[in-house]
């Protein structure tokens, strides 16, 4: 199990990975997040909808409704051009943060 | 399905209806459905989809400071909480019993009419019937009527009873309560005011008969019967009021606005000074028209004793 906290600075980016694509919906983007890391980060519902929130304020994802194959309404998010200058940061800070914690890490003892 | 929307329910329960919180509710139900749906398709029992769901939610904590909900959680078991169906039902509880509580105001304040009367017109009769048979039967008369105006406040006090805690504590109504409350105060807010004026209106012209009379006529009977006027004309204003106000009272209570703000709550002196004062008066009325016999002057003491009233709230706001 990984500890949130370390993850939760990176959960944005998750996100908007995902809908770099192609716009998705709540469920959907909880399931590949599942099956992308091999059911190693499973994302809590409250943790996903917060994140949607913060995003939207942010001015980083836009959501609106679409219809599914079950034909009821559902909120589809998509990520907008602030979005994608974020995300692109986030992917240089990870690379500097790995960097960083690598230095502190004992090879041998994992 | 039905567990797991129970369980979102009570997650949410005692939050305010916000719109941000409903839509907040309703895409994680849709979530959780999608997640349940999935897990039955691929085999799963019942409870073992519903417990992974259930598992895997989360803790509502986290959605607190997007919300804007952080007050509320914190504050969740401090502060009573008044329901929608409890709002409703002092309303219409309230709006039933006003014209029965109008009706007994009407009798307290009409109550010295008659002995008025009949003393203002014991000056005029050559009957040599006796000044002590006039005096008892209006007062016979008065003591009735007061005795009656006092059963309706029992009756109607002790039906009310169980929504004292509205006037006395503070409490919290969620967003879909308050706005129906503001609501159905809008709704009501042109009968109360013109309720109003007319009461007003009225209250002003009451001071006509007892002002004009002693000018016109001097005559000591007449100026006893124009107070029995003015009375009278008293009566039905607050009746007015009293009855067409209910609405507006009830929804005045419910916001809490007023003398029933959290301010004005929380300050207990006020609250038990406004009881003591306003016994104390009724003493002093009753005790000074009894024994001076003066029922044509000691009316005098309600409208002072509202102005001063109204002066002591002024203060006390002022320095709390």
């Amino acid at each position: 199990m990984i500890s949130s906290d370390v993850i939760r600075g990176y959960i944005d980016t998750m996100i908007l990975y995902l809908l770099l694509k192609e716009p998705s919906y709540g469920y959907e983007i909880s399931k590949r997040i599942r099956e992308l890391t091999d059911e190693k980060y499973i994302i809590k519902e409250t943790t996903l909808y917060s994140a949607f929130k913060r995003m939207e304020i942010n001015g980083h994802i836009e959501s609106f409704s679409g219809s599914e194959t079950y034909g009821k309404p559902r909120t589809y998010y998509k990520i907008t051009e602030a979005g994608k200058m974020y995300y692109k940061e986030k992917c240089k800070e990870w690379e500097i943060t790995k960097e960083v914690i690598e230095k502190f890490i004992l090879r041998e003892w994992i | 399905m039905n567990t797991i929307r129970n369980y979102l329910d009570n997650m949410f329960l005692g939050l305010p209806d916000t719109e941000e919180v409903i839509r907040a509710k309703k895409e994680l139900l849709a979530m959780m459905e999608d997640k349940y749906n999935e897990l039955k398709d691929s085999g799963k029992a019942e409870n073992e989809a519903i417990g992974i769901v259930i598992s895997e939610f989360g803790n509502l904590d986290e959605l607190a400071e997007t919300l804007g909900i952080k007050h509320a959680l914190e504050n969740k078991s401090d502060i009573l909480q008044v329901t929608y169906e409890e709002a409703k039902n002092y309303i219409e509880d309230k709006v039933k019993t006003a014209p029965k509580t109008a009706l007994g105001v009407l009798l307290l304040i009409m109550s010295p009419v008659l002995l008025l009367l009949l003393l203002g017109l014991k000056e005029f009769t050559n009957v040599n019937a006796k000044e002590e048979l006039f005096i008892a039967a209006g007062l016979a008369v008065l003591i009735a009527m007061i005795a009656i105006a006092v059963l309706f406040f029992i009756r109607f006090s002790s039906k009310l009873e169980k929504y004292d805690y509205l006037e006395e504590t503070v409490f919290e109504l969620d967003y879909k309560t308050e706005q129906m409350i503001r609501g159905i105060m809008a709704q009501d807010e042109h009968s109360y005011k013109s309720a109003v004026s007319i009461s007003v209106a009225g209250y002003i012209l009451s001071a006509l008969p007892v002002i004009i009379t002693p000018l016109i006529f001097d005559i000591d009977g007449l100026s006893v019967i124009s107070v029995a006027v003015t009375l009278t004309i008293v009566a039905i204003s607050t009746y007015n009021l009293i009855s067409k106000s209910a609405v507006n009272a009830a929804c005045t209570v419910l916001l809490q606005q007023g003398e029933y703000s959290v301010k004005s709550k929380s300050n207990k002196t006020l609250q038990t000074v406004t009881k003591v004062y306003w016994l104390v008066i009724t003493a002093i009325y009753l005790a000074y028209s009894f024994i001076t016999f003066n029922w044509a002057i000691s009316w005098i003491i309600w409208p002072v004793a509202g102005v001063i009233f109204a002066a002591i709230q002024v203060i006390a706001e002022q320095r709390s």
